[in-house]
C-alpha cells in the first residue's frame, strides 16, 4: 500500500505541476491578447479559446494534487461531533461515496473523449482547436483523482493518516 | 412525488451530505448523480462530462484564477503588513486610529486579495497583538479583525461577485462598482463600532503615542502606492470598458506579480512556486465547485424543482419585502454552513427569477446578498475568520472572538437594512459610471 500510496502522491504531485503551467500558459495568452488588441490594434484569434481550453484543463488535471493537500474545501461538522471510531468510518463512507462520484463521470468522460476522437470534433472558432485534446483533461483528472481517493482511503486504513486529518485533540472546525 | 417535495428532499440530503466532511464539490456532485438515477435513471449520466466541461467553458470564468493568483501574490509579500503601517503613520494624531488603521488596512488588503481569510491572517497578524498592546481588549481586537476580513468579498474586485455575476447573468463591471460604496458604508460602520466600544469601556479614546516624522510618513509610500494603483487601475479598466473581468484580472494578476518581485523582491523560484502553487490550488478547489454546482443546477432543473419553488414562492401572497427577509434569513443560514461561493451557485439560479419578479435590482440584490455572505464568514459553526483569527490568536479563547465578532454582525445587519431603505448606497455608483442599468 505503502508504495501505491507514494506512486500516486508523486503522480498527482507532476498533475499539479502541469496544471500550474497550464494556469501560467493561460496567464500569458490573455497579457497577450490584452497586448495585440488593446495597444497594436490586431485582431485576436486563439487566445480566448486557449486561455479558457488552458484553465478548465489546469482545474481538472490539479484535482488530485488539490485532494492530496487537502485543498478542496469541505464542512467538518459531523467528523468533529464523532468520535474517532465513527470517524474512522465516516472518512471511509465519505471517501468512498466521492470515489464513486469521480468514477462515474470517469466512465461518462472517456466515452464522450473516445467520440470526439473518431468524429473528429473541432470548435466552431477561426483557430478550431480539435476537441479531443482539450476533452482530455477530464477523464485523466478524474483517472487519477480515483486513484488519489484510493490512496487517501488506504492511509487512514493503514492508521498513517487521521481521518479528514483532524487529530485527536484538533478545534480547527473548517479548512478553505 | 411533486417537484416541490423532490426539492425539499434534495435540500434535506445535500445539508447532511455536505455536513459529513466530504468535499463540497464532490458533495454537489454525488447529490446530483444520486437523484438524477433515482428519478430519471442511468441513461440521464450520459450529460454528466459534457455539463461538467460546459459548466467551467467560459471565458469570463478565466477572470476567477487570475484574480486568485493576484490575491495570492499580494498576501504572499509583506504588502499587508506595510499597508497596516502606513495608514498607523498617517493617522497617528487621529483619536482612536488604531482601530481606524486596522480596519482601513483590512478594506484595502482585501480589496488587493478578494480573500476573507487571507486578509484576517494578514492584518490580524501585526494589528491584534499591537491593538492590545495599546489597551485594547482582546475581544475588540480579535472582533473588529473578523469583521474587517470579511470585507474580501464585497470590496471589489470580489470573486464571490464574479460567480454572482455569472449565475445570474448581471455585469459583473456594474456588481464591482455596486460593492464600493456598501463597502465603504460597512468599514465605517465597524469604525464607528469600535471606536464607541473602547470609549465606552475605558472613557476616552485611545490616542496613539508614537509620533512619527513627515519623512517617516513618506518613506513607507512607495511600498504600497504601487497596490493602490494596481486596484484602482482594475476597477478603471473595467467600469471604462478598456477590458474585460477576465483580461482586467489577468493583467492584474501579472502586474502584481511583477510588483511582488520589484517592491518585495520575491526573485526565488521556491518563493514564486509558493504564489503559483497557492493560486492553483485555491482555483481548482472554486472552479471545481462551480463546475459540480452546475450540474447541481441541471439536476434540479431536470426535475422541474427550480421551476416548481420560483412558482411556489411567486405564489405566495406576501409583501415583497417580507419575501426579501425570508430570502435573507435563508441565505444566512446556508451561509453559516456553506463557502459562498457554494450558496451562491446553488441558489442564485433559483432566486434570480423570484426577485426580479418581486422588481428587485440583481444588482442590489447581488450586494446585499455578499453582506449575507459576509455574515456567515464570522458566524458559527464555520465562520471561516473566527478559526484564522483563533490561528493567530491562539491565546483569545474562540468564545471570546465570537463576543467580539457579535457586534460586528450587528454592524454588518444594520448595513443590510442601510441598503434596503436606501438601495441608492449601492445602485447610484454603478448608475453613475456605467448609466442606468436595464
Amino acid at each position: 500500500m505503502q508504495k501505491y500510496v507514494s506512486v500516486v502522491s508523486a503522480i498527482s504531485r507532476f498533475l499539479g505541476v502541469v496544471s500550474v503551467a497550464l494556469m501560467v500558459a493561460a496567464l500569458l495568452s490573455v497579457c497577450h491578447m490584452v497586448v495585440m488588441r488593446g495597444i497594436l490594434g490586431q485582431a485576436v484569434i486563439w487566445q480566448t479559446e486557449f486561455a479558457t481550453f488552458a484553465l478548465v484543463s489546469a482545474t481538472f488535471l490539479g484535482c488530485p494534487y488539490v485532494l492530496m493537500v487537502r485543498g478542496h474545501v469541505n464542512v467538518e461538522l459531523l467528523p468533529l461531533k464523532a468520535g474517532l471510531s465513527a470517524r474512522r468510518v465516516l472518512a471511509f463512507v465519505t471517501a468512498g461515496a466521492a470515489l464513486l462520484f469521480c468514477v462515474a463521470v470517469l466512465v461518462n468522460a472517456v466515452e464522450w473523449w473516445w467520440e470526439a476522437f473518431e468524429g473528429g470534433w473541432t470548435t466552431d472558432s477561426i483557430w478550431r482547436p480539435r476537441l479531443w485534446i482539450y476533452y482530455l483533461s477530464l477523464p485523466v483528472g478524474m483517472f487519477f483523482l480515483s486513484l488519489q481517493y484510493i490512496a487517501e482511503i488506504g492511509e487512514v486504513a493503514t492508521g498513517r493518516a487521521p481521518p479528514f486529518g483532524i487529530l485527536h485533540d484538533d478545534k480547527t472546525e473548517s479548512r478553505s | 412525488m411533486s417537484p416541490l417535495a423532490i426539492g425539499i428532499l434534495i435540500g434535506a440530503v445535500s445539508i447532511v451530505v455536505l455536513g459529513s466532511g466530504i468535499p463540497v464539490a464532490f458533495g454537489l456532485g454525488l447529490v446530483s448523480v444520486a437523484f438524477l438515477v433515482i428519478f430519471e435513471g442511468f441513461d440521464s449520466l450520459s450529460v454528466l462530462a459534457d455539463t461538467l466541461f460546459a459548466g467551467l467553458n467560459d471565458f469570463t470564468l478565466v477572470s476567477i484564477p487570475m484574480f486568485v493568483l493576484m490575491g495570492a501574490a499580494v498576501a504572499s509579500s509583506r504588502a499587508g503588513s506595510d499597508l497596516y503601517e502606513a495608514l498607523a503613520r498617517w493617522l497617528y494624531r487621529v483619536p482612536g486610529s488604531l482601530v481606524v488603521s486596522n480596519i482601513g488596512a483590512c478594506a484595502l488588503f482585501a480589496a488587493l486579495t478578494g480573500s476573507s481569510p487571507a486578509t484576517c491572517a494578514a492584518i490580524g497578524r501585526m494589528g491584534i497583538p499591537e491593538l492590545r498592546r495599546r489597551g485594547y481588549d482582546a475581544d475588540l481586537a480579535t472582533g473588529a479583525i473578523a469583521a474587517g476580513g470579511t470585507l474580501g468579498i464585497l470590496i471589489p474586485p470580489s470573486v464571490t461577485m464574479i460567480l454572482y455575476g455569472i449565475a445570474s447573468e448581471t455585469s459583473i463591471g456594474r456588481l464591482f462598482l455596486a460593492g464600493v460604496f456598501p463597502g465603504l458604508m460597512l468599514a465605517g460602520l465597524f469604525i464607528l463600532w469600535a471606536l464607541y466600544l473602547s470609549w465606552k469601556r475605558k472613557g476616552r479614546l485611545i490616542a496613539d503615542t508614537t509620533v512619527y516624522s513627515l519623512r517617516e510618513r513618506l518613506e513607507i509610500l512607495p511600498r504600497v502606492l504601487p497596490f493602490i494603483v494596481l486596484i484602482v487601475g482594475v476597477v478603471i479598466a473595467l467600469y471604462g470598458g478598456i477590458a474585460t473581468p477576465s483580461e482586467a484580472a489577468a493583467v492584474g494578476a501579472a502586474l502584481a506579480l511583477i510588483l511582488v518581485m520589484v517592491v518585495y523582491g520575491v526573485w526565488r523560484a521556491r518563493d514564486l512556486w509558493q504564489i503559483l502553487r497557492d493560486g492553483m490550488r485555491e482555483s481548482v478547489m472554486i472552479l471545481m465547485i462551480i463546475a459540480t454546482s452546475i450540474l447541481f443546477g441541471y439536476m434540479l432543473s431536470l426535475l422541474f424543482v427550480t421551476q416548481s419553488v420560483a412558482e411556489w414562492i411567486g405564489g405566495l401572497d406576501v409583501n415583497r419585502w417580507v419575501l426579501m427577509l425570508w430570502i435573507n434569513v435563508l441565505l444566512l443560514v446556508a451561509g453559516c454552513f456553506l463557502p459562498p461561493a457554494a450558496v451562491i451557485l446553488m441558489t442564485t439560479p433559483i432566486l434570480i427569477p423570484i426577485i426580479t419578479k418581486a422588481g428587485f435590482d440583481p444588482i442590489w440584490f447581488g450586494v446585499l446578498l455578499t453582506v449575507n455572505m459576509e455574515l456567515g464568514l464570522i458566524t458559527p459553526p464555520v465562520g471561516l475568520n473566527l478559526y484564522v483569527i483563533n490561528g493567530i490568536a491562539p491565546d483569545v479563547p474562540l468564545t471570546q472572538v465570537l463576543k467580539g465578532a457579535i457586534p460586528f454582525m450587528g454592524c454588518m445587519i444594520v448595513g443590510m437594512a442601510l441598503l434596503c431603505l436606501f438601495p441608492e448606497i449601492a445602485t447610484w455608483l454603478p448608475d453613475a459610471l456605467m448609466g442606468p442599468g436595464s
